[in-house]
């Protein structure tokens, strides 16, 4: 007993001692006055960087003269990014911007769960010049129900699944890759390789490419095709393609094209090492010359699909203003200076002239080694890319090139359908292991599609599959009829 | 009035030892007792609010059991409690007898200095982080470069696809946890076995009892009420299972789920596309539940058998 009553007066104590420190800054807050320069708070996926303090310190001259606004940059890690932002949300942290994705700091699950603002009204009042730089398509397709939560960031709006080639091996054996259109029309090839190159391995594991949108993420089994009947909702892994696709991709494992371990392999397979002959990669407009560059060989490109517009590719990188922000619409004005001024995009991505980068002839820039040593920007994830400086060895058209890319890249059919999976809960979580546990295996060619599939699918349909496929039809049926066509 | 001046001085005199567990105390209130509070999150559907996190609990609505049924729903919810419970009896069991074992023969040897040089040596797996002991793994078994196909070939076997063969799996995996935690959980016995009065010890050499004798007659009957103990606390840990050990260790390999799959990795790949809140939640509370029903139920057995050994 008399331990109990301790122990609670020390729990008072100390929740005492919390819930003050709360109240305190909640009082700062409310202190604030709207002629006051405001600190907005960003937090940003990348790998910290040593120079970062002192590129805001010329970005906050500029955004306090400009909107009256100072930020405060925060750098979070690739790998930590995640987690990290799932701690801060759930903890109701005041701040004001941060990253949003597809893939990291899920968009659609956190404006569902009401962690974002909606940004419909806020973007026309304070946005405009914003809202005409980036191409209305990614403004519709991230818009969930008809409420835009993040402003996406211009870059290439399709997303193009493309294979590509060491080119030093394809000429020294005298091939041609031009007709290569699919997984299927490689096995020539491969085969000159297997027989010739013995220190080469001739795929660099890559997942099988598959002609679906994917709903969730990842390797879930839930799509709709891209031809035919686009408006039914299919488990990918009983459409005949599949099958078809995934037994190439066996045969070429056990021809010994593919690597034994490819399927617990956790090797990224770095492009400066030239131990490959195909990969598969995601596509932008002059890729080749990117990868080339970081290569140190040449790589050419042969796409495997025309671009499609998925959801995927519309929400890739957003900036989203939390529903815990003071200052909404200061962190609206600042995003639509960062996605309209020139100046102020590249200084954040670049850094400062002189230290940097320098300028070479007719504005275009070469990176000083400063840039990679002390600020090495995630350029994609900051904004608008079509307002960036051109490298000394960019194409002169470069950006033209990605308007083009995006005027000819096709909408998905299920484009801007956000399916929410609160219904179907605890299916989702008996599908998502029963995929983890199968589809990696398949995808890589490590394992039988004849035997192994019908496995797969029997458990999917036992983890509740029929349950979830009904439910997202019945949610596409109503957006579809929302959205009249 | 009396009581609680009886109480106040009680306080006073005990003043120094109070105030030395005070930062346990209070490490205790913050981490563990008032996240307590959060278990109701187990009961809702998780939605943020803008003012704050009491305000998102407070506003959630309430859904029942909703959370839980992941953890019941399908043919898998039998195979990873089936996995986490085998694999935690045969850790205890195992981890009884080799870290007793182990904790004696180190009491036995007579050179000090040998005897440290092993104990630091087998002490030291258990600072390492699963990720890099399953690199460590990884070269023994790794398909193409790993050492053990490397001998296997060599003698003329046939390589082995260790990750994609689940049989190996519960050999594999007990030996590596085996591996990692015996010397740190032989540092107790230790404590306890040099802590015995050695007039015991005199006294059994004198009636002539053999170095067997000894151990059989003196050693784990004076520290049978650790062994007990460790043992009762460790039953309360049954059904959560070390998620690095399953999850790190095959390297997530999908042919070797029916062996690897654990209460823990089965909730990580279910909510690792949705990051639901209230599903986690929901998994710990199952977990710490069954656990505390179980310490419960091995207590009262020990009191019924010999009530000094008894926890509580």
């Amino acid at each position: 007993m008399k331990k109990l009553m301790m122990f609670f007066m020390v729990l008072l104590g100390v929740t005492g001692l919390i819930t003050g420190c709360s109240n305190n800054e909640e009082s700062n807050a409310q202190g604030e006055n709207s002629d006051e320069t405001v600190e907005l708070k960003w937090y940003l996926i990348g790998t910290p960087q040593p120079d970062t303090e002192k590129v805001m310190e010329e970005v906050n001259e500029y955004t306090k003269e400009k909107i009256n606004a100072t930020i405060d940059l925060n750098l979070i890690d690739w790998g930590d990014y995640d987690e990290r932002m799932q701690v801060i949300t759930a903890s109701a942290e005041e701040y004001d911007i941060a990253f949003t994705s597809s893939w990291a700091n899920n968009y659609s699950l956190n404006a569902r769960k009401g962690a974002f603002l909606e940004l419909n009204d806020l973007l026309d009042e304070h946005g405009k010049e914003m809202k005409e730089a980036i191409n209305p398509q990614f403004i519709e397709g991230a818009k969930i129900d008809g409420s835009l939560y993040a402003i996406p960031t211009n870059k290439e709006l399709g997303q193009q699944a493309v294979l590509s080639f060491n080119n030093e091996l394809v000429e020294k054996h005298n091939l041609d890759v031009s007709d290569v259109n699919s997984i299927e029309d490689l096995e020539p090839l491969l085969e000159v390789i297997k027989q010739n190159e013995p220190d080469v391995t001739p795929i660099a594991t890559f997942d099988a490419y598959l002609p679906f949108d994917f709903i969730l993420q990842g390797e879930m089994p839930f799509a709709f095709r891209l031809d035919g009947n686009t408006d039914e909702v299919v488990n990918v892994y009983e459409e005949d393609v599949t099958m078809d696709t995934l037994k190439t991709m066996h045969d070429y494992y056990q021809k010994g094209y593919i690597r034994s371990d490819a399927a617990t392999s956790t090797d990224s397979w770095p492009l400066e090492v030239a131990n490959w002959f195909v990969r598969k990669e995601l596509y932008q407009p002059y890729a080749e010359k990117v990868w080339s560059r970081s290569a140190g060989y040449e790589i050419v490109a042969q796409p495997l699909h025309e671009p499609y517009i998925f959801n995927g590719s519309v929400t890739g990188s957003m900036q989203a203003i939390s529903a815990t922000s003071q200052n909404p619409e200061k962190a609206m004005e600042f995003l639509n200076l960062l996605n309209t001024d020139p100046y102020l995009r590249n200084l954040l991505d670049k850094g400062i002239e002189g230290e940097h980068y320098e300028e070479v002839e007719d504005g275009k820039i070469k990176d000083l080694p400063a840039r990679v040593e002390k600020f090495n920007m995630p350029s994609f994830a900051i904004g608008n890319q079509l307002i960036l400086k051109l490298y000394e060895d960019d194409p002169e058209d470069k950006w033209e090139a990605f308007e083009e890319f995006n005027d000819k890249s096709i909408p998905s059919p299920a484009l801007g359908f956000y399916f929410d999976t609160n219904p179907v809960r605890t299916e989702i979580a008996a599908i998502s292991n029963v995929t983890s546990e199968y589809a990696p295996a398949l995808l890589k060619g490590a394992v039988d599609p004849e035997e192994y599939l019908p496995k797969f699918n029997d458990k999917l349909y036992e983890a509740g599959l029929q349950k979830v496929l009904d439910e997202i039809q019945k949610q596409y049926d109503e957006w579809k009829k929302q959205h009249g066509e | 009035m009396k009581r609680l001046k009886k109480f106040g001085r009680n306080l006073y005199s005990n003043r120094i030892w109070l105030l030395m567990t005070l930062p346990g105390l209070i490490w205790f209130a913050i981490f563990a007792y008032l996240p307590m509070f959060g278990q109701v999150i187990a009961f809702k559907d998780f939605r943020y609010d803008a003012d704050g996190f009491f305000a998102s609990v407070k506003n959630s609505d309430w859904v029942g059991f909703e959370n839980f049924r992941f953890l019941f729903s399908t043919n898998d919810a039998f195979i990873i409690t089936r996995n986490t419970v085998l694999y935690n009896l045969l850790f205890i069991v195992l981890g009884l007898i080799l870290a007793v074992g182990v904790a004696i023969i180190l009491s036995e040897i007579t050179k000090q200095k040998l005897a440290k040089v092993y104990q630091t040596g087998m002490l030291f797996p258990h600072f390492l982080s699963w990720v890099v002991v399953s690199y460590f793994v990884f070269t023994f078994l790794s398909m193409d470069r790993g050492m053990i196909n490397g001998f296997l070939e060599h003698f003329g076997f046939e390589a082995i696809s260790w990750y994609n063969e689940a049989s190996f799996w519960p050999y594999i995996l007990v030996a590596v946890s085996q591996w990692k935690g015996v010397g740190f959980s032989s540092i107790v016995y230790l404590a306890a076995i040099v802590g015995i009065d050695r007039s015991y010890y005199e006294a059994a050499m004198i009636d002539g009892a053999s170095k067997w004798q000894q151990i059989w007659h003196v050693t784990i009957p004076m520290i049978m009420p650790i062994i007990i103990i460790l043992t009762i606390l460790n039953i309360g840990n049954i059904f959560s299972a070390d998620f690095g050990l399953f999850y790190q260790i095959p390297r997530d390999s999908g042919p070797l789920y029916s062996v690897t799959n654990v209460i823990d990795t089965y909730v990580y790949r279910g909510l690792m596309t949705m990051g639901d809140i209230g599903m986690s939640t929901a998994a710990g509370l199952y977990q710490a539940t069954v656990g505390f029903v179980l310490i419960l139920i091995a207590n009262y057995i020990v009191r019924k058998v010999d009530e000094d050994n008894a926890l509580f």
